[in-house]
């Protein structure tokens, strides 16, 4: 009986022992010397061959109740010292310390603003066309019925690269150019680059535009303010109000400019006291031209007489600078990385 | 085109704000620009009266003045002005009130004298360059009272942008017209009747029109007896209002008439016509003439002239001549007024770049039925001003008599393009409004004659926008329309806008930032990088010479962004471009092959510095990752990389070919290249055709490749080579072999051991079967085979 003794003395001593460990590696040491196969455990019962066969199941029985005693001992003081190394772990953890700095593109604003209009025409049945950037006088201006030596001519400072081929000043050839390649009913946009023989402060020799076009036979002017009406209140938000003011356009008629109440004061024309610099204090901001196509486009594309369509262009910068807050219109074109990073969680 | 109200008044009862009438303006489409106070820098100057006038005790020119402004005490004034007198009323500059040139008026002594305020001349009030004297007002004016309110200055004019469609609008009898039509006013045109001189003999010029196609109406008018001096003030006030500089009286009639009714005149030194006689005609080849700005102009045959017996002696519809230019002599004047053909006054306008009041309204077309009429105002106002005798006698010749368009109008069809039944009362008062006759015959069809003034009003649809301009464009209601058209889906998803679009989306998603660059560059930024200068699109008229040529390339535009990002202390750029090329190309319409680009541009710091960073920079393995990425990412193969023999401005430039097709560059800009845009590190470039790339991704799609459960089985090996071996040959070989069981190969590392003859490749092979475990002893043997094939095949080590 003496092992038996022997043996349920191990447990008690094993704990004496586990209470000055404080590491794992000490622990480890504990479960080896108690527990391994040259451990004391083992070693008490290397005696067990010597004793009566009938006292040999108790022993076992005891061993078994003692290992099992040590085990639990050992796992408590595992977790023990597990417990306070996590939490000096974590005492010394600077959750502050910054990220890794991620790859961050951007779209540029221009695009942005581009896929946006183009989504809500797309959505509106529009689909998308594109024309070349450099252009025949014909497309550019005749067969927008603006001829040579009219004072329409004077809207817009072209670029010339000879007398007949110019850099389109607007993507209006794009209408002429689809009319002709496709039968009524029709309706398209076109995005592109543009250009004119203007710079400073708030003209960039290249900027973007984006024509519309729908022809069809019963195409009313009622349909152009639906549809614009619709897409100012998809990119600028529902309570925006647009106004459809006459104006002149050669290859549109009638001609409408269409102004939206102003983002920045809401069309109040001041903020507090202060004058809104956007609107100028008229609580109103342009943002595109549009109109009735003109019979005179129609015939030069060889459309029949009857058929009906409306035009409209606007200025993506414009758009985006609308959206955006941006106040500088050089800046499009300057790319500057700081510029161009804070539209890069858009993409 | 400016529109003071006081003007516009005296044609029609408008007695609304000017705010009103501008807002009402700009909803029928001529947009108020600003209201101005043309007058706000004399706002502070009062009348005053000069009670008494003394030579100042030490000066011999100055004066000492008693000035009482209506304040409690007199102002004590020194004036050095030769025409003060006691009793005067004059102009009072107060102390502290400012002068329209900045002068502030302070507080003075002058050789001893207190000097509280100045009396003002009209130059110092910016009224004329009249600076002889000081201005004396008239003895209505009413002490201490503002000299706007005493001179009845207007405070309020409309600036209005006129459209170039609306030439009748460029003027004050235009712009009542519309406020008439608009409030449903009536228009009373105050008639300037003009008398005749009934002694003096009748003079008619001999005149001659040589084109009738280029002058349609030829009128003038002799009035002699005249006296050259200024304008009264108040004329001359509301010509400044307009922003017109007064002259001298003659001048200033026809400038206020033309600005009145629209009507250019011309006065010509009568005594300075030779043989007294007018020849219209287009100039002779080497023409010469000194216009009245002062400038010698050389002429051409497209020219059309005023002449007189042997000489140009004005530019028709543009400007007068030197030679007979009204002075302060001139006693004599021969006053034209005309219409001339649109197109060729614009031709020499620009071409001359000419662009005076006069041409400006012919190129917009004049109201020929108000032609002579404008001249007998001007003649009458002449006589009043100037003092001069209208002689009996008209000079005439209307060589294309005005013909009103007889115009057929459809109410169903108004209707019809505006989506709003009008009403056909509403549309045929709108039209007789704008003075055109309605002739309601037909129900279905009117007739609608066009006004003289409305050049603009021609075609159907034209009437179609009168009435829709005065029902209301924003009252139509709107509409989404219902055309029951099918959009092409099937070309949506191919088209280049969708391409470009998923290549821009790759581009930022992969952390590039998108820039975009003007189209233009200078040939200098072509030259800098030795791009070819056959096929360069120059632009005939640039801006400057750094915009003088479309890009054949996208680097330059790539390069200038790394230098601006550089000069805002940038220490690295990821940027990307996709944007058109532009080639010469003879067999296009628009002479110019444009063909989309991605460019991309890698510089600086691969990261940008954190903690337990190592800080490299960007080189060939991250743009040629970018590459194979998007080659990927577009379903495309594996590029094959060569070193490219023609290009003069990477080094090393690298072609990228796919399937035997070269899709563009990538490569290092050469140090004394990237130097010029002052970078100082590495500067890797990327240019692809996205032409190319477009057509070979066309139609691919992902295929869905069964996944393998079976462990792969890596084995590494280290191959020692010469230089001369390129990483590509080694791949080629191996998977020339075509072993089953080899699943894939990668290079680990690539070393040059230092002073070495050779280069180390590290490999790692992946073998893997499809249906069962590999064994180590099969996989090593595989191993074996590739090291041996290797030794043999390319010489190298293992």
């Amino acid at each position: 009986m003496d092992l038996i003794r022997e043996l349920e003395s191990l447990a008690p001593e094993l704990e004496k022992g586990l209470a000055q460990a404080s590491s794992l590696e000490s622990l480890e040491e504990l479960r080896i010397a108690w527990l391994g196969r040259k451990g004391r455990i083992a070693a008490i019962m290397s005696g067990l061959p010597k004793l009566d066969p009938a006292e040999r199941p108790k022993v076992g029985q005891a061993a078994n109740r003692v290992k099992e005693e040590c085990s639990r001992l050992l796992e408590e003081a595992r977790k023990r010292i597990a417990g306070s190394q996590e939490k000096k772990r974590l005492e010394r953890f600077d959750p502050s310390l910054p990220g890794r700095p991620v790859w961050q593109g951007s779209l540029h604003p221009v695009t942005l603003v581009t896929e946006e209009i183009c989504d809500v025409f797309n959505t509106l049945g529009f689909d998308i066309v594109q024309g070349p950037e450099v252009e025949t006088d014909y497309y550019n201006f005749e067969a927008l019925n603006i001829p040579r030596d009219h004072p329409a001519r004077d809207m817009q400072d072209t670029l010339y690269i000879t007398e007949n081929i110019v850099l389109r000043t607007h993507t209006s050839p794009v209408q002429a150019r689809t009319m002709l390649s496709r039968k009524p009913p029709l309706a398209v946009v076109a995005p592109g680059k543009v250009y004119r023989r203007d710079s400073d402060l708030t003209h960039t020799p290249m900027f973007h535009q984006i024509e519309g076009l729908m022809v069809g036979q019963d195409i009313t002017m009622a349909n152009l303010r639906g549809i614009l009406t619709a897409f100012i209140q998809a990119i600028f938000g529902k309570h925006t109000k647009a106004r459809f003011r006459p104006s002149f356009f050669p290859f549109t008629e009638p001609s409408a400019e269409v102004d939206i109440s102003c983002v920045i004061c809401g069309g109040a024309g001041h903020i507090g006291n202060e004058p809104c610099r956007v609107c100028k204090t008229t609580g109103w901001v342009e943002i595109l031209g549009s109109g009735m196509v003109d019979p005179a486009v129609f015939k030069a594309v060889g459309y029949p007489e009857d058929i009906s369509g409306f035009a409209f262009g606007l200025g993506v910068e414009r758009v985006a600078m609308l959206k955006y807050g941006i106040d500088d219109l050089r800046l499009f074109f300057e790319n500057d990385a700081r510029f161009l990073s804070q539209f890069g969680q858009y993409a | 085109m400016f529109v003071p109200l006081s003007w516009l008044r005296e044609f029609t009862p408008y007695e609304g704000s000017a705010q009103k009438l501008g807002d009402r303006l700009t909803m029928l489409g001529l947009e108020l620009e600003e209201i101005v106070n043309p007058f706000a820098n004399i706002m502070e100057i009062v009348v005053g009266h000069v009670a008494l006038c003394e030579a100042h005790p030490d000066s011999d020119h100055l004066h000492c003045c008693k000035v009482d402004i209506g304040s409690s005490e007199m102002l004590d004034i020194v004036c050095g002005a030769p025409n003060v007198a006691t009793g005067q009323k004059v102009a009072v500059a107060p102390v502290g009130s400012t002068l329209p040139d900045g002068t502030k008026i302070k507080k003075a002594r002058l050789r001893g004298q207190p000097s509280t305020g100045m009396i003002c001349s009209e130059r110092e009030l910016g009224l004329s360059e009249d600076h002889k004297g000081i201005l004396v007002l008239p003895e209505s004016c009413v002490v201490g009272q503002k000299l706007v309110d005493a001179l009845n200055l207007d405070r309020e004019v409309l600036d209005i942008s006129i459209t170039p469609n609306r030439g009748d609008c460029l003027s004050i009898l235009g712009m009542a017209r519309e406020t008439a039509t608009a409030f449903k006013l009536p228009l009373n045109v105050p008639e300037l009747p003009l008398i005749l001189d009934s002694q003096l003999p009748e003079i008619v010029v001999p005149l001659r029109i040589d084109d009738p196609d280029l002058c349609w109406l030829y009128s003038g008018r002799v009035i002699t007896d005249m006296t050259v001096a200024p304008s009264p003030l108040e004329f001359r006030c509301r010509l400044q209002s307009v922003g017109i500089r007064a002259v001298s009286n003659i001048v200033d009639v026809t400038n206020y008439i033309l600005y009145e009714v629209g009507q250019p005149l011309l006065s010509f030194d009568y005594d300075k016509l030779e043989d007294r006689q007018i020849i219209v005609r287009r100039a002779k080849a080497g023409e010469r003439l000194v216009t009245l700005d002062g400038k010698d102009r050389e002429l051409t045959k497209a020219d059309l002239c005023i002449c007189d017996a042997n000489r140009p002696v004005g530019l028709a519809g543009v400007m007068g001549g030197a030679n007979t230019e009204i002075t302060p002599e001139s006693r004599n004047v021969f006053l034209e007024s005309a219409v001339f053909a649109p197109a060729t006054i614009r031709k020499t306008s620009r071409r001359l770049s000419l662009i005076s009041e006069a041409s400006y309204r012919f190129e917009r077309g004049m109201d020929q039925s108000r032609t002579i009429w404008a001249m007998d105002r001007a003649c009458s106002l002449l006589a009043s001003i100037c003092g001069g005798k209208p002689r009996k006698g008209l000079t005439l010749l209307e060589t294309r008599p005005f013909v009103a368009a007889r115009i057929p109008f459809r109410p169903k069809r108004a209707d019809a393009i505006l989506g709003v039944e009008t009403g056909e009362d509403f549309d045929a008062r709108t039209l007789e409004n704008l003075g055109c006759s309605v002739d309601r015959h037909d129900a279905a069809s009117w007739t609608v004659n066009q006004p003289a003034w409305r050049h603009d009003l021609a075609r159907e649809a034209d009437l179609v926008e009168e009435v829709g301009r005065f029902y209301g464009l924003d009252s139509i209601p709107p509409v989404i329309p219902h055309t029951g058209r099918v959009p092409e889906l099937e070309n949506a998803a191919a088209s280049k806008f969708r391409f470009l679009q998923r290549i821009k989306h790759w581009g930022a998603g992969l952390g590039l930032n998108e820039v975009i660059n003007y189209s233009f560059v200078g040939h200098d930024d072509l030259d800098k990088l030795n791009l070819p200068k056959a096929g360069r699109i120059s632009i005939l008229n640039p801006l400057s010479s750094e915009q003088d040529v479309l890009r054949t390339a996208l680097a330059p535009g790539l390069l200038n962004d790394l230098r601006n990002n550089l000069a805002q202390g940038a220490q690295s750029l990821k940027i990307f471009e996709t944007a058109n090329t532009f080639i010469e190309d003879a067999k296009s319409e628009t002479t110019a092959r444009e063909t989309s680009f991605l460019g991309l541009l890698l510089y600086g710091l691969r990261e940008e510095p954190c903690p337990a960073h190592k800080e490299t920079d960007l080189g060939y393995a991250d743009i040629k990752g970018l590459v194979e990425n998007l080659l990927a990412f577009l379903q495309l193969p594996k590029p094959v990389c060569k070193l490219s023999e023609n290009s003069a401005w990477l080094v090393p430039g690298v072609d990228i070919l796919v399937e035997n097709e070269c899709v563009g560059t990538i490569g290092l800009v050469k140090q004394e290249i990237a130097e010029q845009y002052h970078a100082r590190k590495e500067c890797w470039l990327a240019e692809l055709n996205l032409e190319i790339l477009g057509r070979l991704a066309a139609g691919r799609v992902a295929r869905f490749e069964k996944l393998q459960i079976y462990p792969p089985v890596r084995r590494d090996m280290t191959i020692i080579a010469s230089p001369g071996i390129k990483a590509e040959e080694i791949f080629e070989k191996i998977s020339a072999m075509k072993l089953p069981l080899l699943e894939g190969a990668i290079l680990l590392d690539c070393f040059e051991p230092e002073g070495g003859e050779t280069r180390n490749l590290t490999i790692r092979l992946t073998f893997r079967h499809s249906n069962r475990t590999l064994k180590d002893e099969e996989v090593d043997k595989e191993r074996e085979k590739v090291a041996k094939s290797l030794r043999t095949s390319l010489g190298v080590e293992i």
